[in-house]
């Protein structure tokens, strides 16, 4: 037996939400770099249940020149879980770990035509029980003597959920309630960032998804042994502000975050991040932060978990459950020119930098406290 | 959409069109080319939690920031 325990909630958030972090990731419009550069990248994150590690490659190239950049992303995702949530008790006798790899293979094109940003991109991942496929463009322009940059950016998603029933090769389509196991997702991001002040930045963001198919998971079930059965349509949106404000003699910039989210589930949601940017030499910066987050219960959730079987909808999604969550977290980065300078075999990391980052989530779910971080090294060549 | 989020978004529009009046000359725009303040430039870290958070909490967003603004690109 295996897989009852496939990680859908982790994959789940890609599913449907990813193409927000596609969007500000590798095919982001902004300006582009007059160098040929390569991202490693070492992500980590750990639960009681469940750990991830998520090895990234990101490589971009200009061809021939600044106006026109390529560039080719791998992430891999190794999921090992026990959680009880996500079914592994049924498969392995209580005690077993999984391990689960999705391969994520993202290609781009970004191009700069006088003030104009161009971006395509498209991603394609794959795991055991799920597909995802992903399509998007994002168009950004400098205004207003480029104090100011305009962006949209639009992405389709068109993945197919299956179900692991007896062994590996036993994969049948995931149809929820539906006549399909395809779920299709419309992300829509409109953007206005603004210099307002020689020393203050602002911006604004709307973002909306709207997601039709299956989004439950087939291998949970609620507390007196109920399938999860969720709504095949969910309607989203949340706006965001953000300030970076520079205070050049304390060497800070300081950067309030507030995002508002509402869906049709019924969820309404909170965070506030605020980041203090630190620069301790001209090649070290560090960066403390401070997340808090609180949403409200979707409408079909039930803090006992018991749900009567003639109920439309059901749930044991420890996400869509009313909690509250603090998240402290540090980071260091340092650039590494003068070590570059300095020792001649070396030479190389010239305009490199390395960065590590370590968060810690309080909250108050079913998910408990976890740990998350990363450690990356981005190099010119 | 709630009122709340409705006089949100009307105040942010306000704001916005109040700044777009407002021009910060390239002679001005050394702080705001450093590095801590560019948004894109901390893309692939936001990538990472909007992943970790899209996973564990019922809302998104609040990640994608285009960059830009400071005229240094």
């Amino acid at each position: 037996m295996r897989l009852r325990l496939t990680p859908r909630r982790w994959r789940s958030g890609l599913a449907a939400l990813a193409l927000g972090t596609a969007v500000s990731g590798l095919a982001a419009p902004r300006p582009l770099a007059a160098e040929d550069r390569i991202l490693l990248r070492g992500n980590y994150y750990r639960e009681a249940s469940t750990r991830i590690l998520a090895p990234e490659v990101v490589v971009s190239k200009d061809l021939p020149d600044e106006r026109f950049n390529v560039g080719v992303g791998y992430l891999l995702d190794a999921v090992s879980s026990a959680s009880i949530a996500a079914g592994a008790a049924a498969v392995t006798g209580g005690d077993r770990v999984f391990t689960e790899m999705r391969h994520g293979t993202t290609v781009s094109a970004n191009s700069k035509l006088g003030d104009n940003y161009l971006s395509a991109f498209f991603r394609h991942s794959t795991e055991s029980d799920y597909r995802g496929r992903m399509l998007g463009a994002s168009y950004a322009r400098d205004v207003l003597q480029r104090s100011g940059t305009i962006s949209a950016t639009y992405s389709y998603s068109f993945d197919r959920a299956f179900w692991i029933r007896a062994n590996i090769r036993d994969l049948h389509p995931w149809t929820s309630t539906g006549d399909t196991n395809l779920l299709q997702v419309h992300y829509l991001n409109l953007g206005y960032t603004h210099a307002l002040h020689p020393t203050v930045l602002a911006g604004l963001n709307v973002e909306g998804i709207v997601a039709r198919g299956p989004q439950d998971n087939p291998y949970r079930k609620v507390l007196n042994g109920l399938d999860e059965s969720h709504p095949l349509l969910r309607q989203r949106l949340a706006p965001s502000v953000f300030v970076r404000w520079a205070l050049p003699k304390a060497r800070l910039v300081i950067e309030p975050r507030y995002r508002y989210y509402a869906d049709d589930w019924g969820i309404r949601a909170h965070a506030i991040d605020t980041r203090i940017h630190i620069r301790a030499t001209r090649n070290l910066l560090f960066r403390l932060r401070y997340r808090y987050y609180t949403q409200s219960g979707a409408f079909f959730w039930t803090e006992d978990g018991f749900f009567e079987h003639d109920a439309p909808y059901r749930t044991a999604d420890p996400k869509v459950s009313r909690f509250l969550s603090h998240t402290p977290g540090a980071q260091v980065a340092f650039r590494m020119d003068p070590l570059a300078e300095r020792v001649e075999a070396l030479h190389f990391l010239r305009g490199a930098w390395i960065q590590a980052t370590y968060n810690h989530v309080f909250q108050t779910n079913r998910f408990g406290n976890a740990r998350l971080g990363s450690v990356s090294l981005s190099m010119p060549f | 959409m709630p009122r709340a989020a409705i006089a949100a978004a009307i105040v942010a529009a306000i704001a916005c069109t109040q700044a777009a009046c407002v021009t910060v000359r390239p002679s001005e725009r050394q702080v705001l080319s450093r590095p801590e303040m560019d948004p894109a430039r901390d893309a692939p870290e936001e990538v990472w939690h909007s992943h970790v958070e899209s996973a564990r909490e019922g809302a998104f967003g609040g990640h994608g920031a285009a960059g830009g603004g400071c005229g240094c690109g």
